[in-house]
């Protein structure tokens, strides 16, 4: 049967971006098609990323909380955990999210394909199923949404056993004594707050001189200072030299340094876009540094493929991938969507306390010479903070000192993933610091530190 | 009761004016308005005056509060039907009809192209921070063209209006780039109002000239008067003396030296018309920096006689000489065109015999000499020939009265008309 189906877009990937930008081209009216190749839908954000780290997450922070429970009231005498449970949980959210994932692909008309999708010619693109059965598709355009896969560290072979990946420590039989994470960047910090809380010594190795190099260094110093009680030390500016399985063990060497034994070793050493064997040359389509080139609206070289997600070099974001993937639909389908403004891309981190943040950095915007101020504010003298034994944390706000505008916010503390929202609204509609202020917010909640962030900044705060 | 929506423009009222307060609503959203029903007070400085409804209906939307400056030709409200309310928020219908029911109010074309979507024809969305920007630096948003949702104008899209508008003058112009007259494309002629025109960039030169004068009409209120003055006296001098002076200086007496002469006794004794206003405030100068326009190509340039206060005619015919001379070969400097404190034009060169020039700013007067010529006149129940010349004084009523302009052009005309061979 080749050639036999013709679609309006075909989309390569189920990830975020794929599953996204498929069902936004359904409801524009356009016949589509979904590829992937993975057993399942959703990528490595459902899969093997955001959802079951943040059910894992979420279980650390529960066991926290009942760990403290004596200081809120309540006896409940030991606290323990049933880690297949807490796995099994995770799992359960999982395998939902998988299946209302397919609810939606038939909901919305949406033809799913399993198997690896190749762009094969000028409107063609070739399914190779598992059994390695060849369906050729035809289309008016396609969207690459392949995502990324794990970087692996050349000297560091994964063995699934005591040197693993993010994928591997998903699933790992039992919370391990000991775990070194190689890489403090998102992946790695939110591995070592997990396991720390659940009672593991981790060493957390980073190049940089500081963890979440991309973040501001302000709240990164706060979350730190957090870490350490985590059971989490921070090794930065350090060179990790050799990593040598020992069957039941690691040893984990770093420049100037003995080798060190840990029960197992994660590296997390950053995620690569899937651009190979996915066709790109049958279509001339340009890669820079292995990232696919785009356009402002996603079109690559070929004017009929679009690209987004990990596979672009823009923020590699779950959230990213979707607005990207809604915004070259849209465009596909004869739309004129607003340019995706990366300043109010929110980033987010699930330590505890959680980082998050919008726009540019005080470093990033000292290094570019640009005149800025700074406006912060702390949950401290909050009452919601205290209601929620929360007050470790604050609201910094960069803005430029002219118009006031928003240039960077970075937030640290609890509920910052949930907070940071109303800056990316503040951002896209490009309110400055003054309409912040002038925004009543609810009492008692922690947002409430967003408005006296943006009070300090209009010449003093309420409650400090 | 109409379903369309009409747009109230803020009309324009009088050449050179760029924009009006919006002095008071006489209507709120929501009232039943019939047609030329008066709608809103607006105020410049030339005019005080009710603008009426455009079109009957409801009114839907006021987009300026009273108080609010706004540019000409700027949406200042909505006018339609209830029902079709939800055009102004979805614009998609609200374009087209606008432009039949708001012409009455509309002297000059719209200025949104027609290329653009409906949704830029709607009430301009925009951002806190653009507005913030447009405001202190002045941009009319209007002009700008909005790329985010709906047509919303974004600090980029500002940022790539106000970098546009400087390379719009070194391109080759194209239909309605520059300017705010609606144009269309006719094949490859464009035109105006159905006329074919040939589109030319303005010099630098007349470009400024253009600013200064709009700028100049917007800010002072300009009066004039005039009064007729017997100039035998003075060409009986200048006749007598006109080769001795001509041999001995190398060029020749012309009258503008007189002029400049007597226009500095007079302010000598009425020092007002030398001045400058700030807000509230007058400056007074303690010197009188004369400028004189001199005609060069396609354009004027207006060097400046320093302390004129000390020169005699003669002394006055040298500087001018020396500084006329140097404007033809463009080799005047910089400070040979700054100070001025008072004008002179001599339209009259050019047989002009009445004229109301425009006050260059920040000076309050500009003295028009006009033509110089033979007329009868009752003198002593005779009839005689004399040569006579109409002069005016256009000046800032904001300092200047009718009275204080005619008490100095009296003075002025005492001054040539009994001038005496001691002052040459």
């Amino acid at each position: 049967m080749s050639a036999a189906v013709s679609f309006d877009l075909i989309v390569i990937g189920s990830g975020p971006g794929g599953e996204v930008a498929a069902i936004r081209a359904a409801q524009l009216g356009l016949k589509t098609a979904l590829i992937e190749k993975a057993p399942h839908l959703g990528g490595t954000c459902l899969n093997w990323g955001c959802i079951p780290t943040k059910a894992l997450l979420e279980a650390a922070k529960t066991y926290t909380k009942l760990q403290h429970a004596g200081e809120l009231g309540f006896n409940v005498g030991q606290v323990s955990y049933d880690w297949e449970r807490i796995l099994a949980r995770k799992q359960g959210i999982v395998d939902a999210q998988r299946k209302g994932l397919r609810f939606l692909m038939k909901k919305n008309k949406i033809e799913v394909f399993q198997g690896h999708g190749r762009l094969a010619g000028k409107g063609q693109v070739s399914v190779t199923a598992d059994d390695g059965k060849v369906t050729t598709l035809a289309t008016k355009a396609v969207v690459l949404a392949t995502g990324s896969r794990i970087r692996d560290l050349p000297f560091a072979k994964t063995n699934g056993k005591s040197i693993i990946n993010s994928d591997d420590i998903l699933s790992l039989k039992a919370v391990p004594k000991t775990l070194c994470v190689v890489g403090g960047g998102v992946v790695g910090t939110e591995f070592a707050s997990l396991y720390g809380r659940f009672g593991t010594q981790v060493t957390i190795v980073e190049l940089a001189p500081q963890i979440l190099p991309f973040e501001d260094a302000d709240t990164v110093k706060e979350l730190v200072r957090h870490l350490k009680k985590q059971n989490i030390s921070i090794e930065t500016g350090s060179k990790l030299t050799a990593v040598q399985d020992q069957g039941d063990h690691a040893l984990v060497t770093t420049e100037g340094q003995k080798p060190r034994a840990f029960e197992q070793v994660l590296i997390a050493i950053g995620r690569a876009p899937v651009t190979e064997d996915i066709g790109l040359a049958t279509a001339a389509i340009t890669t820079e540094r292995g990232f696919v080139k785009v356009n402002e609206h996603y079109r690559t070289s070929a004017d009929w493929v679009w690209a987004i997600g990990d596979i672009i070099p823009t923020p590699a974001l779950a959230h990213t991938a979707s607005a990207e993937g809604i915004h070259a639909v849209e465009v596909i389908a004869g739309h004129k969507p607003p340019v995706i403004d990366y300043q109010a891309n929110p980033n987010a981190i699930y330590t505890a306390p959680e980082i998050a943040s919008i726009g540019r950095t005080e470093q990033a915007l000292k290094e570019a010479k640009v005149e800025y101020k700074v406006a912060q504010f702390p949950f401290a003298p909050m009452a919601r903070a205290k209601i929620d034994d929360a007050t470790e944390g604050f609201v910094k706000i960069l803005y430029e000192p002219k118009y006031r505008e928003l240039l960077g916010v970075h937030i640290v503390g609890a509920k910052a993933t949930e907070m940071i929202a109303e800056f990316a609204l503040g951002k896209v509609l490009e309110t400055t610091v003054d309409e912040i202020a002038h925004t009543i917010h609810p009492h008692p909640t922690i947002s409430e530190t967003i408005m006296e962030a943006a009070h300090v900044a209009m010449g003093g705060a309420i409650h400090l | 009761m109409q379903t369309e929506t009409t747009e109230v423009l803020m009309p324009l009222m009088g050449e050179g004016i760029t924009e009006a307060t919006l002095v008071k609503w006489l209507k709120q959203p929501g009232d039943v308005l019939r047609q030329n029903e008066p709608l809103l007070e607006v105020s410049t400085d030339k005019v005080d005056t009710e603008i009426p409804a455009p079109a009957a209906g409801t009114l839907l939307q006021v987009c300026a509060k009273d108080g609010d400056v706004v540019a000409v030709n700027q949406i200042i409200a909505y006018i339609g039907n209830p029902a079709a309310a939800s055009a102004v928020v979805s614009p998609n219908k609200a374009a087209a009809p606008a432009d039949v029911h708001a012409a009455a109010l509309r002297p000059v074309a719209a200025t949104v192209a027609p290329h653009q979507d409906a949704a830029e024809a709607a009430p301009r969305r925009s951002s806190p921070l653009v507005r913030k920007m447009a405001k202190a630096e002045h941009v009319d948003l209007a002009q700008v063209a909005g790329t985010g949702l709906h047509g919303r104008i974004t600090k980029r899209d500002l940022e790539a209006h106000q970098s546009k508008a400087p390379l719009n003058a070194l391109t080759t112009p194209t239909a309605a780039t520059s300017g705010t007259l609606k144009t269309t494309l006719v094949g490859d002629k464009e035109t105006l109002e159905g006329v074919v025109v040939r589109r030319e960039k303005m010099s630098r030169m007349r470009a400024l000239i253009a600013e200064h004068m709009v700028r100049s009409v917007r800010t002072s209120p300009h009066v004039t008067t005039v009064f007729e003055i017997d100039m035998h006296r003075v060409v009986t001098l200048r006749d007598q003396s006109k080769a001795a002076f001509a041999s001995r200086e190398g060029f020749n007496l012309t009258f503008t030296p007189f002029f400049v002469y007597a226009a500095v006794q007079a302010i000598k004794r009425f020092p007002i018309v030398n001045c400058s206003v700030d807000g509230d405030d007058i400056l007074w100068k303690d010197q009188i920096n004369i400028g004189v326009a001199v005609a060069i190509d396609n354009g004027l340039i207006v060097p400046v006689i320093r302390d004129a206060g000390e020169l005699s005619v003669l002394g006055v015919a040298r500087r001018l000489q020396d500084l006329a001379q140097r404007a033809r070969s463009k080799k005047l400097l910089p400070e040979d065109v700054q100070g001025g404190t008072f004008s002179v034009t001599n339209p009259g060169m050019f047989g002009s015999i009445v004229s109301t020039p425009i006050i260059s700013q920040p000076q309050v007067a500009i003295l028009s000499i006009g033509a110089i010529i033979k007329r009868p006149v009752v003198i002593d129940d005779l009839i005689g020939i004399r040569p006579l010349v109409q002069i005016g004084l256009t000046f800032d009523h904001r300092v200047v009265d009718g009275e204080g302009g005619a008490r100095y052009l009296a003075f002025l005309k005492k001054t040539l008309e009994e001038f005496s061979p001691a002052e040459l």
